[in-house]
């Protein structure tokens, strides 16, 4: 995948968003949306050729972990890799999300190298599996 | 409940007596009709006794139901609460002071590249309108090199900082989702107390607890136990085992 890679960012707090986006264009990728909860990303994705979602999981509206559900209910989306970045860190909702199909999960309050080292990770396994 | 001897009398007196004397006259319907009578006469007051005894019970249950979640608001979450501002006091004081870190740690190096490139235009000056001496050239080739390689490592350190800066920024979703869990504490506390003065039907008015696909919010120290992940290097693990 090329560095036009094109990134969803799901996230309720605007100072969130805005550091995952400023942490993804210093990785390079500079084609980054945003969207505020999953009820929102939801069309957005099915409508938007999206390559990467990231999302947090408590959100007012569609939570992440139904964005997720939703997302791997959809075919046409069922394969778009999904990382989670949340504060949620109980181990049981850890497992629910790995059981729902997420493909990478980060807790808050995370550094820029544990971003950029799962993206790259679920990067190598999807042009691995490819 | 005592029934004075007198009451009984006037309350059953005339059926009782209509009773024996259709007895004593061997009238048979008559007989039947007062003993159904009295027995209606008997239920209706068990069940004025039994709407009464309900309506007690259910005062109680609901003077229960709001006064036990009192004390659970009073001696578990209220200070719950306190924790977790603590915890968001805490968090903002950190990112201040990361922010002001990051900011001073950068402030000498844009001065010292100003400072450099400032002592280098009057030489380069001299030297584009080719009148610069031989020795000052040499100098100023030298003072070239010092400048680009510090200018270089500099604001690498300084771009560096610039994202730490914007990381920094990230307590605003934690301690703003922890505010939010308060909030919503003393909404409900405002509530049980308003049901306590009112000691109403207030059924309606009681909340469901948060589905968990909600989630939870951050985990706050010393107030969350249970089983939360310590860091990302147990999520790592955890998911490593899960084969993700």
């Amino acid at each position: 995948m090329s560095k036009d890679m094109k990134f969803l960012i799901v996230d309720d707090f605007s100072t969130m968003r805005r550091i995952i986006k400023n942490l993804l264009n210093d990785l390079g990728y500079a084609n980054v949306t945003e969207a505020d909860d999953g009820s929102t990303a939801l069309p957005m994705l099915k409508s938007g050729n999206f390559d990467f979602l990231i999302t947090d999981w408590n959100m007012p509206g569609m939570p992440g972990l139904e964005l997720l559900k939703a997302v791997r209910a959809d075919p046409k989306l069922a394969k778009l890799p999904v990382l989670m970045l949340t504060a949620e860190a109980k181990r049981e909702q850890i497992i629910e999300a790995a059981q729902a199909g997420v493909n990478g999960y980060v807790i808050k309050p995370f550094t820029a190298v544990t971003l950029k080292e799962k993206i790259d990770k679920i990067l190598e396994q999807r042009a691995n599996a490819a | 409940m005592t029934t004075s001897i007198s009451s009984l009398r006037e309350d059953y007196g005339p059926i009782v007596a209509a009773l024996s004397d259709a007895l004593a006259a061997g009238d048979e319907a008559l007989f039947k009709a007062q003993l159904d009578a009295l027995v209606q006469r008997r239920e209706a007051d068990l069940f004025k006794e039994l709407r009464k005894l309900t309506c007690d019970l259910q005062s109680a249950l609901e003077r229960f139901r709001v006064d036990s979640r009192l004390v659970d608001l009073a001696e578990k979450e209220v200070p719950n609460a306190k924790h977790r501002l603590d915890h968001v006091l805490k968090l903002t004081d950190e990112a201040a002071h990361r922010t002001m870190d990051l900011v001073e740690e950068c402030r000498p190096l844009a001065d010292r590249t100003a400072k450099q490139a400032g002592e280098i235009m009057e030489s380069w000056r001299l030297f584009r309108a080719r009148k610069i001496e031989v020795k000052e050239f040499q100098k100023l080739v030298l003072q070239m090199d010092e400048f680009l390689a510090a200018a270089r490592s500099d604001m690498e350190k300084v771009r560096g900082n610039l994202a730490e800066v914007v990381l920094a920024q990230g307590y605003q979703d934690l301690s703003g989702q922890i505010i939010r869990g308060v909030m919503k504490l003393v909404d409900e506390l405002e509530h049980t107390l308003v049901g306590l003065v009112r000691l109403s039907k207030t059924e309606g008015e009681i909340r469901e607890a948060d589905h968990p696909n909600r989630g939870f919010g951050p985990v706050v120290p010393g107030v969350d136990h249970g089983a939360a992940v310590s860091g990302q290097q147990d999520v790592d693990s955890l998911l490593a085992g899960l084969g993700v």
